[in-house]
């Protein structure tokens, strides 16, 4: 029974990352009410220039490289984590100022301007990277594996659980313990609310747009050693990440991490015994619970289907 | 509305005036292809995307269905067209009924599910049938050849009884698809023009309000879902046979996403004959751009941006607005009400 | 027997109830008022009787039969026709092609796909008529989203009364409308009055107690009086909410 174990650690990893993908996605549904398909590519994107920091040839001011380089791979990763996001979140901020046309307009205006957006995103992608699969770098101490009650275990894939548990964790407290969470479910409840109080709805958009895009990035940063990095990951995330929020239930946000969970431990265990089928998995689970639920696990009825 | 406006003569007629010089148009393509450095190739694959995508917009454009994951009941056709051959009969005819038939089941199992619902929740069902009917043929290597594909597929022989063509020529094989095309187009137009069609288009205007007249609307949705199916595998069974095989590669979410795409792009939602614009507009992109730049995907993503932002009409209902001037607002406001409908509850 | 009859009918979504224990009775072409303040239930009410909403539990009787919880279509097709608070038209097609779609003549066509709709001139001349009844006649061909908004309340209700309904449900009818509309509306319902079931929700009070032989008085989700407009007036309810506009 215990040989179980390590493929309940691979669905639990994949479940956080797909929650946590969902996570962004969903806060940018929330406030602006529509439907980010470009998101699987800006979390591509995300480990694309992960991929690049680390790599030889950083996209740094000359004279900053050398010093980059010469830092521990450790400290680069670590600092990685945080300035890829931020670079992807420019690109982010530019499907925003696309989008912006299409708020309080029907949601598949933004489906489709994203649908657009993730197709040039995807293209350019392959036009700067190529169509080849590179493997990302991580430091020693969370590469590897060891054996623990005879079994082997992957050491990324606990700092991956672990550290997607941790970003869930602060999204959380970002949420419900700032002033700024409380403006962002304000506006997701009512974008007039938002006005009234006198903030700057606009900016607040592309704060949260920027936010969401972040995580997408980090996300793809935490996926790349697991999955390798290819053009079509974005594709491969956010179809799961959408099928979350779809079984969750819009706007939920436990909803979305108890169906990331779910899912991913569909998946990987589904893997263990027919790993041929189990991308299959978790489309059946979202027939199965769709069809008796019609809003999800703990949906409530929303702008996008009203 | 989607088509003639329902009380223009048009509307009543089996075969109008448009239809007559568009096929006229498209059975001389032959003649010219190959003189403007296209080839006779591209002129099947407008014609079987044509089909499919005309099939398509009964779902999105008529019935108000945000559909994306038809391009697996185009890829059933495909392989159902291929397995049909090999292990049932030789015969062009029952092949394709065989295939059309099959998609349509498959579409009619996937409708059993998502009828009820609405809206994103309904996009996503589609999107999740899409992929599990996707992931079986790639996993079923025993019977798809999986990533491979199944191939061998011939072009069976057009057999009247009295006389038999043989399609294994481009040219012959072109005009076999015209044909085929000629009849999906009167039996679209005039489906889209009946009161089911009106039924439907009722529907995507007011599912609510069609309920409480005492439509079950479940059942017009299931049904269209399996028509749509149906001769979108009926396009993916002739798609088999331009290629000679039949890939897994157009089930994805990617070429499912491109059918819609072409269709809005036409103006499928304003046009009856806006997704065959759309799909000409694509494919000649594909080619012609593609020839230029190996980016092409690239360009196309960022018109199609502009078209979404600033002509939600699609080309077609630009296109009749300058003829029409006066109705250039009426067109754009229908075309946004129309996008927004698709959403609606 | 009356012909509609509500037992006990109790609605609830999740911890919130919305209908507490409904009891009302309806008799054979009466014109039956429902009044009460916002959130008191009256359109779910609305909605159980028409099948858009289930009831937790309780009964509805229409005509001797149990039809709590039937979907819309199947109650449509018992004979209730409604009209929306929020008017919900066919916007796209013209006056006569929303009534034409409500003919039951043209459902119980509803899948023909091998005619042409356009075709039929026996649909169109019967939309006409219905159309004619409401004061209409002269709009048939004008889009529905593009007739004024007293039209489109006409429309709401020939597109009911297509339905040949034994019952009629009018939900907030005068709602948006001015005087003259609302006069309008007043004449054409005392028109249709006596020969249909009629049940109306209507804020509007010198509308209701000049139209409707009973009226009930919903409050919390539940009836908190009914009566015959006369009886009404003597309410304390009434009275204390609306009566400066009744008189």
């Amino acid at each position: 029974m215990i040989d179980i174990l390590p493929h309940i650690l691979n669905g639990l990893t994949l479940g956080l990352l797909f929650a946590l993908i969902a996570l962004g996605f969903m806060l940018i549904v929330g406030l602006m009410e529509q439907i980010n398909l470009a998101h699987g590519s800006l979390f591509a994107l995300g480990a694309y220039v992960g991929l690049q920091l680390l790599g030889p040839k950083p996209p740094l001011p000359a004279d900053w490289t050398a010093t980059w380089i010469a830092l521990p791979l450790g400290w680069r990763y670590a600092l990685t984590l945080v300035i890829a996001p931020a670079i992807v979140g420019i690109a982010g901020a530019a499907v925003e100022l696309c989008m912006r046309r299409t708020y309080g307009k029907d949601p598949l205006y933004g489906l489709l301007l994203t649908f657009g957006a993730a197709m040039v995103i995807e293209e350019a992608i392959r036009l700067t990277w190529g169509t080849r699969d590179y493997v990302l770098q991580v430091p020693q101490t969370i590469s590897g594996g060891f054996i623990f009650q005879d079994l082997i275990w992957s050491t990324y894939r606990f700092y991956a659980a672990g550290i997607s548990a941790l970003i869930i964790g602060l999204v959380w407290l970002v949420i419900e313990k700032t002033p700024f969470g409380a403006i962002v479910k304000a506006g997701a409840h009512d974008s007039e609310i938002v006005r009234a109080l006198g903030i700057n709805l606009s900016r607040l958009r592309l704060a949260v747009f920027i936010f969401g895009t972040m995580l997408a990035a980090v996300a793809g940063i935490i996926v790349a050693p697991i999955w390798g990095i290819r053009p079509h990951m974005g594709v491969d995330a956010v179809v799961p990440a959408f099928l979350v929020i779809v079984l969750g239930g819009v706007g939920s946000f436990w909803g979305a991490v108890s169906a990331g969970i779910l899912v991913g431990l569909a998946v990987g265990l589904s893997g263990a015994y027919a790993s041929e089928w189990s991308l299959l998995s978790m489309y059946i689970l979202l027939v199965a619970v769709v069809t008796f639920r019609a809003r999800g696990l703990f949906g409530k009825k929303s702008v996008l289907e009203a | 509305m989607n088509g003639a406006s329902p009380n223009s003569p048009d509307a009543a007629r089996l075969i109008t005036p448009t239809m007559l010089i568009v096929w006229l148009l498209l059975a001389t393509i032959p003649l010219w292809i190959s003189r403007i450095g296209l080839y006779p190739y591209l002129g099947i694959e407008i014609l079987i995307w044509s089909i499919y995508a005309l099939s398509f917009n009964l779902v999105l454009g008529t019935a108000g269905l945000p559909s994306f994951g038809h391009g697996a009941f185009f890829g059933i056709g495909a392989y159902a067209f291929g397995l049909c051959q090999f292990n049932v009969s030789s015969n062009l005819w029952i092949c394709l009924v065989v295939t059309t038939l099959a998609a349509a089941f498959a579409g009619a199992l996937a409708a059993l599910f998502i009828s009820h619902r609405r809206g994103i929740y309904y996009a996503f069902m589609t999107i999740a049938f899409g992929q599990i009917f996707w992931t079986i043929a790639i996993k079923s290597h025993s019977i798809t050849g999986g990533e491979d594909g199944l191939l061998k597929i011939a072009r069976l022989p057009a057999d009247f009884g009295f006389v038999s063509f043989d399609l294994k020529s481009n040219v012959s094989f072109y005009y076999f698809v015209l044909a085929v095309f000629v009849v999906i187009v009167i039996a679209l137009w005039r489906l889209t023009h009946s009161p089911y069609g009106r039924v439907l288009s009722a529907i995507r205007q007011s599912e609510t309000r069609a309920a409480h007249l005492g439509y079950k609307v479940w059942f017009y949705k299931a049904s269209v879902f399996a028509i749509s199916t149906g001769l979108s595998g009926l396009a993916g069974g002739l798609f088999a046979m331009a290629q000679l095989a039949a890939f897994p590669d157009v089930m994805s979410l990617h070429q499912s996403g491109y059918i819609v795409m072409m269709t809005l792009v036409g103006g499928g939602l304003v046009s009856f004959w806006g997704p065959v614009v759309g799909v000409f507009t694509f494919l000649i992109a594909r080619d012609v751009i593609g020839a230029m730049t190996s980016a092409w995907m690239l360009w196309f993503g960022l018109l199609f941006i502009v078209i979404v932002l600033f002509k939600p009409e699609g080309i077609a209902g630009a296109f009749r607005s300058i003829v029409d001037s006066a109705k250039a607002k009426a067109r754009h406001a229908q075309g946004m009400s129309a996008l927004r409908l698709l959403f609606r509850s | 027997m009356a012909l509609i009859e509500a037992k006990g009918v109790h609605v609830r979504f999740g911890d919130r109830v919305v209908l507490e224990e409904v009891d009302m009775s309806v008799l054979e072409k009466e014109c039956h008022g429902i009044m009460g303040p916002n959130g008191a239930g009256k359109t779910t009410f609305f909605n159980v009787l028409t099948g858009r909403a289930k009831p937790t539990r309780g009964e509805l009787f229409l005509d001797g039969e149990n039809v709590a919880g039937l979907p819309p279509h199947r109650i449509a097709r018992k004979g209730v026709a409604r009209s929306f608070q929020i008017m919900t038209l066919f916007d796209e097609y013209t006056a006569r092609d929303n009534v034409m779609v409500a003919l039951p003549q043209f459902r119980d066509r509803g899948f023909d796909m091998r005619r042409a709709a356009a075709g039929d001139s026996h649909f169109k001349s019967e939309a006409e008529k219905v159309l004619a009844d409401v004061g209409l006649a002269d709009k048939a061909d004008i889009r529905a989203k593009e007739l004024p908004y007293g039209d489109r309340r006409a429309l709401e209700i020939a597109v009911a009364l297509a339905q040949k309904p034994r019952v009629l449900c009018l939900d907030e009818p005068t709602s948006g409308l001015g005087t003259d509309g609302v006069q309008r509306l007043l004449g054409l319902a005392q028109k249709l009055k006596g020969k249909l079931t009629m049940i109306v929700i209507e804020h509007d009070m010198s509308f209701l107690f000049s139209l409707a032989d009973r009226i009930s008085v919903l409050h919390w989700g539940q009836v908190v009086a009914r009566g015959t407009p006369l009886q009404l007036q003597e309410n304390p309810w009434v009275k204390r909410s609306n009566l400066g506009k009744f008189s």
